[in-house]
């Protein structure tokens, strides 16, 4: 049995935790009751089942005639499903204090796509298309160097969470804003770094494109006209 | 509690109705085939050549198929796609195929035995993947569930190569 999948979510964990730390040792992270750790985890595995039963419903496969492949997620995880089940179970757990604790937690959720990223190192899977730029790199036994995209995805969104540490940190954003950026930067390295990858299917691009204008929109939306109508009132 | 209760019952009676059973109408079971056999199929193909080991009564076998099946679909021009069934019932094969690469472009073997893994240089734990370049040339071998992304880099090296 292969465990390189639980070294890559190990890694992604990690990164989070980190974060979440940091935050918290420079008085950055006050923001909620709710212990965000908690929530955070919940609702990461929750969303990887989610997209994991929605990729079986895709791919013609009864979740209910065969529940133990379920936690098969090698075989593949839809991104839309988790992501959209995480944020499901996120809103449910963190319903008394959504926006302050999506805030709390946007930063660290970053620096865990970036070390989920990473993890590309121990599942062997950092190479996208052919390259011949003097970074890229050949696998073992083969002449056609490749672009290690996976480490272009992990670099792009670590220094993303560093920004939002820094920002939260030195702005104090308006409520919202924080978890806005954070999903414009997650869906906009995913659409940046998603042309360099190799897939079956292409990747959901229309997902990341929402997911940038929801971001996007969110951000305006918390920044500017939430904003000026509370300093209004 | 009881709620939770109420929904695992309600769960198991729905995975309980759920039978697997496909129609397998026109499917043909996979052909047996010797070591000697694919060897020289393997060294003769002047394509690339994926060949996945499988059996139906494996679950990562069940779990990793539909991502076969499209990339056979998506590369059958390019890559010649062959699935090899290893100590397998002639009806599980069948269902096996019905049900997951009934429209996909694999040619199917049947190894009861299971020793042609072996003899390619893999194991007898299923399921294994082999990417050969044409010739026979071994590129890669994935032992265990296959993903996504492993998948299209080993193809892509094979057209690439």
């Amino acid at each position: 049995m292969e465990f390189t999948l639980l070294w890559a979510a190990l890694i992604a964990a990690v990164f989070a935790y980190a974060v979440l730390r940091w935050e918290a040792d420079r008085g950055n992270q006050g923001c909620c009751s709710g212990n965000l750790w908690e929530v955070a985890i919940t609702s990461a595995v929750a969303g990887i089942f989610i997209g994991r039963i929605v990729m079986m419903l895709v791919d013609g496969v009864n979740p209910l005639g065969h529940p133990m492949d379920v936690l098969l997620v090698r075989s593949g995880v839809s991104t839309a499903g988790a992501s959209l089940g995480a944020a499901a179970v996120f809103a449910w757990l963190s319903r008394r204090e959504p926006i302050a604790m999506a805030d709390g937690i946007s930063a660290a959720a970053v620096a865990g796509l970036a070390g989920w990223q990473a993890g590309c190192v121990v599942r062997g899977t950092c190479l996208g298309t052919a390259s011949g730029l003097p970074w890229a790199f050949a696998q073992d036994g083969s002449t056609v160097t490749r672009h290690p995209v996976g480490a272009y995805a992990a670099i792009l969104l670590a220094f993303a969470a560093l920004a939002l540490v820094w920002f939260k940190a030195r702005r104090s954003p308006a409520a919202g804003v924080a978890a806005s950026l954070a999903i414009v930067a997650a869906a906009g390295v995913r659409l940046v770094t998603e042309p360099l990858q190799l897939s079956l299917s292409g990747g959901p691009t229309w997902f990341y494109w929402s997911a940038l204008a929801a971001g996007s929109a969110g951000t305006l939306w918390f920044g500017l006209i939430r904003r000026r109508r509370t300093a209004d009132r | 509690m009881r709620r939770l209760i109420l929904v695992l019952a309600v769960f198991a009676i729905a995975a309980a109705s759920c039978s697997s059973s496909v129609p397998t109408d026109g499917v043909e079971p996979p052909a047996q085939v010797t070591n000697s056999e694919m060897q020289e199929l393997l060294t003769t193909s002047t394509e690339p050549i994926v060949l996945n080991v499988w059996a139906s009564w494996c679950t990562p076998c069940r779990s990793e198929a539909p991502l076969l099946g499209k990339a056979a679909r998506e590369f059958s021009d390019e890559v010649r796609f062959i699935g090899l069934d290893v100590r397998d019932s002639q009806d599980g094969a069948v269902s096996f195929i019905a049900e997951f690469f009934d429209d996909a472009p694999i040619e199917h073997f049947a190894d009861p035995g299971g020793a042609i893994p072996v003899e390619l240089g893999g194991t007898r734990g299923v399921p294994l993947t082999f990417f050969f370049r044409s010739g026979g040339e071994l590129s890669y071998l994935h032992i265990g569930i296959i993903d996504e992304r492993t998948l299209a880099l080993q193809v892509d090296e094979l057209r690439e190569g």
